[in-house]
């Protein structure tokens, strides 16, 4: 391919972390006008890091990036929004106390004296919604708007600054079956109007259905450039992850028993007056694994923060085995048995400067065969933590080494093996897999029924589709902090039913959900 | 990554910070001959008396003029090094924490006044009276530090700003029993009366270097509190709660009661610095301001990088620089201030976490070639 047909080129991009991590080794990768181009590739195959670099947000170690012909020095995003490049992040970077309209002129705000021109800031954004067909209302507010319309202000906004060149990181990720549709719609739209889509996912299927091309990455290498239509998906996923992937997970019935987890009527207002959880209850079962699905931010993290007492909510019961849980110290909690998978491993998960033993001990240390006397007994923290990091397959060098060294799957893995090595009954697993790679995903799912079907009581919270119908005996749906479906049996469940609950389409009757209840 | 050479590049990275400090320590040197004294405004012969000051700090605490060692001085060296030795193992702790608590200042004047009180007006055998006084100093100094933790955990108030105002809380109480109860107005300053002869903490070798059995108490504290830090549950959930708090309490740590625990052995550990040094200097309570020595104790904190074990060689390389200091200030005509110059630099450069950072991303990203090298595409999952 030319050069010179290229509206951005990468050559030879090298970036190192600070932390010793190379998320990208001499990648190439270019971008023709007009065109949907797909970056696909595992977790941490060094995808979001490339596209940082061209959004001016990391700076390479090494390589050169040419846009439409010139070299140029991406130094922040300010330069690379000069440059016509424009990205939508799979958070999205918005104000949600602020209007639409005030979002999308954010930082180039039209003014009338010293005041803000609300009128105009509105014609801008009417008029932008209406050259690219997108169907939003300037006038509310973000925090009321739904998932699907808060993605198209990301993108009016990266617009209206003048981009010509779009990334898009995993933008469906968090979108129902329907929302997705109507961004494909719009996404062919810009492409015939002349933009450039720069499209990061790992959805096979969305891919083959709207790229023109696709650039597949692996352990931070570019494996390759592809005509879409010229390759098939068993190819793609070959390429992705060098060997089959087996989304399969083998499980037996469950053949659950007693309750443990018991929530009644759990309710909680969030600070902004949003109700998170609404008569929130339902119960889980020794042996089964109950999964919550739904599009994020609709009450599932908020249910967890309230079951591990990280939040307090403002009405209802929650137990285990009978006892109490709501308001309870965090050690009492796990003296009764419960262990939690948090949601952000970074922040609650692990202390990123102690070494992996420090972390793998975190919940023990008072026990007494860790101490002799006053003193650790040193010997017996360090056979602990060398039998875990065995057990649960953590790559280290030594488990003196600090664990925010280790790339995500393995630092996941340091938190899965200390919540699941307690001998817990009930495991709350937040987001168990998220932003890790496939081999440490098949580990922790089969480590998961291999503890339910052991007797052991697991609430799985996940935004993965494919995770929380695979791994589920039973499964509840959130739609706005209430629980909109249950269905005892995932066998004979598909994306497309599930998407109508999330968006909350179809809802079913109270006796229905009422069936989660069990004594 | 390879922790090794990264062990090495903080040795350098420190290396490089003291030698920078000293250069600029030079160069203010050099300003005050330039500007002041014999050589003023000749610039050759200003650089000539730059150097011959530089010998007296860096060389003279050690030897003599003629060459021979100096034993006095170094004595006097490491019994400078007694109190600073506590305040700074009180700042690891805190620090570990992630508590900047900065009240070790006025603790050290409240342990040393509580412990000359003891001295002075009670009735112990010798042996067991200075322990004593010390111990009650340091309760008193441990119980003061519960308004700053206490305030931290209940209410939400920095501890860095109730610490550092209660710092002159404690110096001006002290001030005021001192000028209105217990001066001895028989002496001509405000000091209290001597304290009994049964509670002096004595020299090691008498011979008025003031290096008492103290030193050898600040050593053993080195290695408990050492131990502590690392070696105990409590040490391991302060520190657990300094690296990340929101970790500790998900864990199941009792995040308040470490956090008042750690400022309470803050000031428990500062008010026995300060009781020790008054009982083995001074034997009488004299300080009208506060010491100073809770500062030292911040910088050395820093310098041993909340380690407990690395304090002593930090207190040892301050305490140098101090003697070299007095005697560069006795003999060369410079101000003895230069050395808060010097320390302030080195602070400066310690501090700043992006020091050296372009080199340390070089180390890393030598290190992560290296490492690629060795394993093309590492396997992710396989056990080791």
């Amino acid at each position: 391919m030319e050069e010179k047909d290229c509206v951005a080129l990468m050559k030879g991009i090298t970036k190192v972390y600070p932390n010793g991590i190379a998320a990208n080794r001499d990648v190439d990768f270019s971008v023709r006008k007009g065109e949907i181009h797909a970056l696909i590739g595992e977790n941490g195959a060094g995808k979001s890091t490339l596209m940082k670099i061209l959004f001016g947000l990391e700076q390479p170690t090494e390589g050169d990036i040419i846009i439409n012909g010139e070299k140029v020095v991406l130094s922040s995003p300010n330069v690379a929004i000069a440059h016509g490049i424009g990205m939508v992040h799979q958070h999205f970077m918005l104000v949600p106390s602020l209007s639409v309209a005030e979002n999308v002129v954010l930082g180039m705000t039209p003014r009338k004296g010293l005041l803000i021109d609300y009128k105009e800031a509105v014609r801008i954004t009417e008029e932008n919604a209406k050259k690219y067909d997108f169907d939003i209302d300037p006038n509310l507010k973000v925090v009321d708007i739904p998932v699907g319309m808060k993605q198209k202000v990301e993108i009016l906004k990266a617009l209206v600054r003048g981009a010509r060149i779009l990334i898009l990181d995993e933008p469906t990720a968090v979108l129902t079956t329907q929302e997705t549709t109507e961004l494909f719609r719009q996404l062919i739209g810009l492409k015939n109007q002349g933009y450039t889509i720069i499209f990061i996912s790992h959805k096979l299927n969305e891919v083959k259905e709207i790229t023109d091309r696709l650039t597949i990455m692996r352990a931070g290498k570019s494996v390759g450039v592809y005509e879409t239509a010229g390759i098939t998906e068993t190819e793609i996923s070959k390429l992705m992850v060098g060997r089959d992937v087996v989304l399969k997970v083998e499980k037996e019935k469950a053949k659950p028993t007693d309750t443990v987890l018991k929530v009644k009527d759990l309710e909680y207002t969030n600070e902004w007056n949003k109700k998170m959880l609404d008569k929130v209850s339902f119960s889980v079962r020794k042996g089964e694994i109950l999964g919550v699905a739904g599009v994020e931010g609709n009450g599932q993290s908020e249910l967890v923060d309230m079951l591990f007492n990280l939040n307090v909510p403002d009405a209802g019961t929650a137990q285990v085995n009978g006892e109490n849980i709501l308001g309870v110290p965090q050690k009492k909690i796990r003296n009764m048995g419960v262990s939690l998978i948090p949601e952000d491993r970074m922040t609650y998960g692990i202390a990123g400067a102690a070494t992996i033993e420090e972390n793998m001990i975190s919940d023990r240390v008072d026990q007494k065969k860790f101490n002799r006397g006053i003193l650790f007994d040193m010997d017996a923290l360090k056979k602990e933590s060398d039998g875990l990091i065995r057990q649960y397959q953590v790559l280290c060098k030594s488990d003196q080494q600090q664990v925010r060294m280790l790339s995500g799957g393995n630092i996941q893995k340091v938190v899965v093996a200390r919540e699941f090595s307690s001998n817990p009954q009930l495991i709350i697993a937040d987001q168990p897999t998220r932003g890790i790679d496939v081999g440490a995903t098949e580990f922790i799912h089969k480590k998961l029924v291999e503890l339910s079907r052991h007797g052991t009581a697991v609430l799985l919270v996940s935004a993965d589709l494919n995770e929380v119908m695979e791994l589920s005996d039973s499964l509840i749906i959130f739609y706005n902090g209430k629980i909109v479906a249950y269905f005892e049996d995932t066998s004979t469940l598909n994306d497309e039913l599930m998407g109508e609950y999330m968006l909350g389409i179809k809802h079913q009757s109270p006796e229905e959900i009422g069936r989660v209840c069990h004594e | 990554m390879n922790d090794r050479r990264m062990m090495w590049f903080n040795f350098v990275r420190g290396l490089c910070a003291i030698l920078i400090s000293l250069f600029v320590g030079m160069v203010f040197i050099f300003l005050c001959f330039l500007f002041n004294g014999a050589t003023k405004g000749n610039a050759g012969s200003s650089i000539v008396a730059t150097f011959g000051a530089m010998r007296y700090m860096l060389i003279r605490p050690l030897f003599k003029a003629n060459g021979a060692f100096n034993s006095m001085n170094m004595l006097q060296v490491l019994a400078a090094m007694i109190p600073t030795i506590f305040t700074g193992l009180a700042t690891c702790v805190m620090f570990s924490a992630n508590q900047f608590n900065l009240a070790g200042e006025g603790s050290v004047m409240v342990g040393g006044f509580v412990a000359a009180l003891c001295g002075i007006y009670w009735a112990i055998p010798a042996g067991i009276h200075p322990v004593v006084c010390v111990l009650v100093a340091a309760v008193v100094c441990g119980l003061i530090m519960l308004i700053p933790a206490l305030l931290k955990v209940k209410l939400g108030a920095s501890e860095m700003v109730t610490s550092l105002m209660l710092n002159y809380v404690m110096q001006y109480v002290v001030l005021h029993f001192l000028n209105y109860q217990f001066a001895d107005r028989t002496k001509g300053s405000t000091q209290t009366a001597a304290v009994r002869e049964t509670a002096n903490i004595a020299e090691i070798i008498p011979n008025g270097s003031k290096l008492t059995w103290g030193f050898v108490v600040a050593l053993i504290f080195v290695v408990l509190t050492a131990l502590f830090m690392y070696r105990t549950r409590w040490g391991y959930t302060i520190r657990m709660i300094g690296i990340n708090q929101s970790f500790a309490k998900y864990s199941g740590m009792k995040v308040g009661s470490v956090i008042i625990l750690s400022q309470v052995i803050g000031g428990v550990l500062s008010g026995m610095g300060g009781g020790i040094e008054v009982l083995g200097r001074y034997q009488t309570f004299l300080w009208k301001e506060l010491p100073g020595y809770g500062w030292t104790g911040i910088t050395l904190a820093i310098l041993a990088d909340n380690n407990p074990a690395f304090i002593p060689f930090a207190a040892f390389f301050i305490a140098y620089l101090d003697k070299g200091c007095q005697l560069m200030a006795t003999y060369c005509d410079v101000p003895v201030e230069m050395i808060d110059v010097i320390q302030a630099a080195i602070f400066l450069f310690f501090a700043a976490r992006q020091f050296m950072s372009k080199f340390r991303q070089k180390v890393v990203v030598s290190n992560t070639k290296a490492d690629l090298a060795k394993q093309e595409i590492p396997a992710e999952g396989k056990a080791i």
